[in-house]
């Protein structure tokens, strides 16, 4: 899942369309860009948008263990347009509501998954290159431990999507587990990032903003932690399993 | 397997059964050896299994589970064992692992010292060749098990001073019944005394207690702790306890908004942990040394494992018109007392996290 060949050309096709700068601009709006509707249609022309339809529909015919990467790819780019959303209605546009949802749910832990990744990336980088007390800060412990702590979240949100891609479509207790994981841990993600940058990650100009913006809109897009959790919850309760037995038969 | 589980802790009590893997039943041990549930991941040609870790990962989650007594064969099944098969002499590996595997030996780790706890390296017991073996003196501490135990694996110094830090130490495995072994027990604020002090004072040791290369301890140790710390007793410690807040919230009839989502949100971490430790698992049967990968399961794990008692007491104590057994007060009562000990044994939570640090590249 990890080594998907779709995951490369699909990197470099997001790297050209969704620039930061052209983030910057389909996120205000700016009325050249048509809200995103060009960079959609460069989405468009590279196929990915069928991803998930059938092969005798015309489409790849992917899985979503094998879309999930890509959903990740997004969230590194922090993409704006609805790259993700548009592969989920192609491929269940006519089917239940539930289905889509779930999805999407998965959609948008998968994306706060990537986003994260590509925040951790850039606090360590930038937490061994800038200089206080006549040292890089990642040197002072206090930095290290949270972004130690940082790196155990972005770890812990990135399994939980795997987990949850792991199965074919998600059903609402996978997509809530991916989802209650991704949206509690993600305002925590997006603070340490921000606190390692100190007040140049909140300038307009520096593209820092751009994934901590990303993921808090992620984080509540559909519901965040606590909606999920309360419907994985009451699953939960409505059983008779104890908790372990619950999670294999579940979830594994 | 979940019969055998299941009828050791039958005569428990839920308080007793949520001392997880503290609980110390040396009979079950044997037992669960002869039903040849240890040393899984061992050779056959040792008596082992054969069978690799996730074989491991499946019983071991079933035993947590349960709240059964695995204390006594746990440390030499999880890291004694497969820290022999990979440094120890044939003769040593015949000498220790079948009667591991039977649930027969009993180890204990010896690192820890007054002076040493994080700094490890610093640890001043010294083993001194004599004409025979070795000559021990010093003191361990902290050293849970060693009271039943027959064996301590012990870090110790064989050359140079504690200046030379992680140079000249090396790993001796001590036979607790030799004279001039004193080990006397340290009862925590639970009232159990599962650890103890652990005095050498002379002790003479045969050639073959050097386990492994002579000044290779640390690396040995380091390996060692990958083992320690991936495993799903760092996400367990406190699943006897949430099970049974379950079933009183099942048996009370709770489906209110902020019940289910207080118990989704602690089914998602649990979920989350157990791919990761699973992960650990498969990196370990790949054989590798996933060693910040088991900081970060132990880290998250024990934090998991912590936050439980105290979101439980807090729920319990929001409906004080709902009925709560004595039995469930006391495990709670006690997993709130314990839970700091989670992030202490087997590594200080700063430590795990110097060690993310160091793999992220900051150190
Ligand atoms: C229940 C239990 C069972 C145990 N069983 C065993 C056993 O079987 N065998 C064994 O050898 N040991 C055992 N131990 C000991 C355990 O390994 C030590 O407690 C642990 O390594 C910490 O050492 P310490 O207690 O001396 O604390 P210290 O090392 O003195 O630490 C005290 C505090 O200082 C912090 N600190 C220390 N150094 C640093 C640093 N560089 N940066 C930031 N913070 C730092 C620590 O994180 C901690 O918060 C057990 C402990 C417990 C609680």
């Amino acid at each position: 899942m990890v080594n998907n060949e779709f995951l490369e050309p699909f990197e470099q096709m997001l790297g050209e369309v969704f620039p930061p700068a052209a983030v910057r601009a389909i996120e205000a709006g700016a009325s050249d860009t048509g809200g995103g509707e060009a960079a959609m249609q460069a989405v468009e022309e590279s196929g990915f948008l069928d991803a998930l339809v059938a092969e005798d529909a015309g489409g790849a015919g992917l899985a979503i263990a094998d879309v999930a990467p890509l959903w990740m790819a997004l969230g590194r780019h922090a993409v704006p347009a609805p790259v993700g959303q548009t592969m989920i209605e192609r491929a269940a546009g006519d089917s239940d509501t539930d289905k889509r949802a779930n999805a999407n749910a998965l959609l948008r832990a998968a994306l706060i998954a990537g986003a994260a990744g590509r925040l951790l990336d850039m606090a360590v980088a930038y937490a061994n290159e800038r200089v206080q007390f006549g040292k890089p800060i990642g040197k002072q412990q206090a930095l290290q431990q949270n972004l130690a702590v940082m790196a155990q979240d972005v770890v812990a949100v990135r399994l939980a999507v795997e987990l949850a891609a792991s199965k074919g479509w998600p059903d609402m207790a996978q997509a809530a587990t991916a989802k209650s994981v991704a949206a509690e841990a993600a305002p925590r993600i997006a603070n340490t990032a921000h606190a390692v940058f100190g007040a140049i990650g909140i300038s307009a100009e520096h593209d820092l903003g751009l994934y901590t913006r990303a993921i808090h809109r992620w984080r509540l897009e559909g519901g965040a932690e606590t909606l999920w959790s309360r419907q994985l919850g009451a699953a939960v309760l409505a059983s008779t399993q104890p908790s372990v037995d619950w999670v294999r038969e579940t979830l594994f | 397997m979940r019969g055998l589980a299941e009828e050791s802790v039958a005569d428990m009590s839920l308080a007793q059964r949520s001392r997880s893997w503290s609980g110390f039943d040396a009979e079950f041990s044997r037992k669960l050896g002869q039903a040849g549930l240890l040393g899984l991941t061992l050779p056959t040609e040792y008596g082992g299994g054969g069978r690799g870790p996730f074989a491991r990962f499946v019983v071991v989650e079933e035993l947590l589970a349960a709240g059964a007594p695995v204390a006594a064969h746990w440390i030499a099944d999880r890291q004694s064992a497969p820290l022999i098969l990979n440094f120890g002499t044939e003769a040593q590996r015949q000498k220790y692992i079948p009667a591991i595997c039977r649930g027969e030996l009993l180890f204990c780790i010896g690192m820890s010292e007054p002076g040493s706890g994080s700094d490890l390296a610093s640890v001043r017991t010294r083993a001194e060749r004599t004409d025979e073996g070795w000559r021990l003196n010093g003191q361990k501490i902290w050293t849970t098990n060693s009271v039943h135990s027959d064996y301590m694996i012990a870090l110790v110094r064989t050359s140079g001073t504690s200046d030379d830090r992680h140079r000249g130490l090396s790993q001796i495995i001590v036979d607790l019944k030799a004279p001039g072994v004193d080990i006397r027990p340290i009862t925590d604020l639970a009232g159990d005394a599962h650890f103890s002090e652990v005095f050498f004072d002379n002790v003479e040791l045969a050639e073959d207690a050097l386990i492994g290369e002579e000044g290779g301890g640390w690396q040995q140790v380091v390996a060692e702790l990958a083992f320690e710390r991936s495993g799903p007793e760092r996400i367990y410690s406190s699943i006897v306890l949430f099970d049974a807040w379950l079933a009183h919230l099942r048996g009370a009839g709770r489906s209110d908004p902020a019940t289910t989502a207080l118990v989704g949100g602690f089914m998602a971490k649990l979920a989350a942990l157990r791919a990761m430790s699973l992960a650990c698992t498969g990196q370990l049967a790949a054989g590798e040394s996933p060693v910040v990968e088991a900081s970060v399961v132990k880290d998250l794990g024990t934090a998991f494992e912590q936050a439980l008692p105290l979101a439980i007491g807090d729920d319990l104590a929001a409906y004080p018109d709902e009925p709560v057994s004595e039995e469930l007060q006391a495990a709670l009562t006690f997993v709130t007392h314990i839970a700091p000990s989670f992030s202490l044994r087997g590594g200080t939570r700063e430590i795990l996290r110097g060690i993310i640090a160091r793999g992220l590249g900051l150190r």
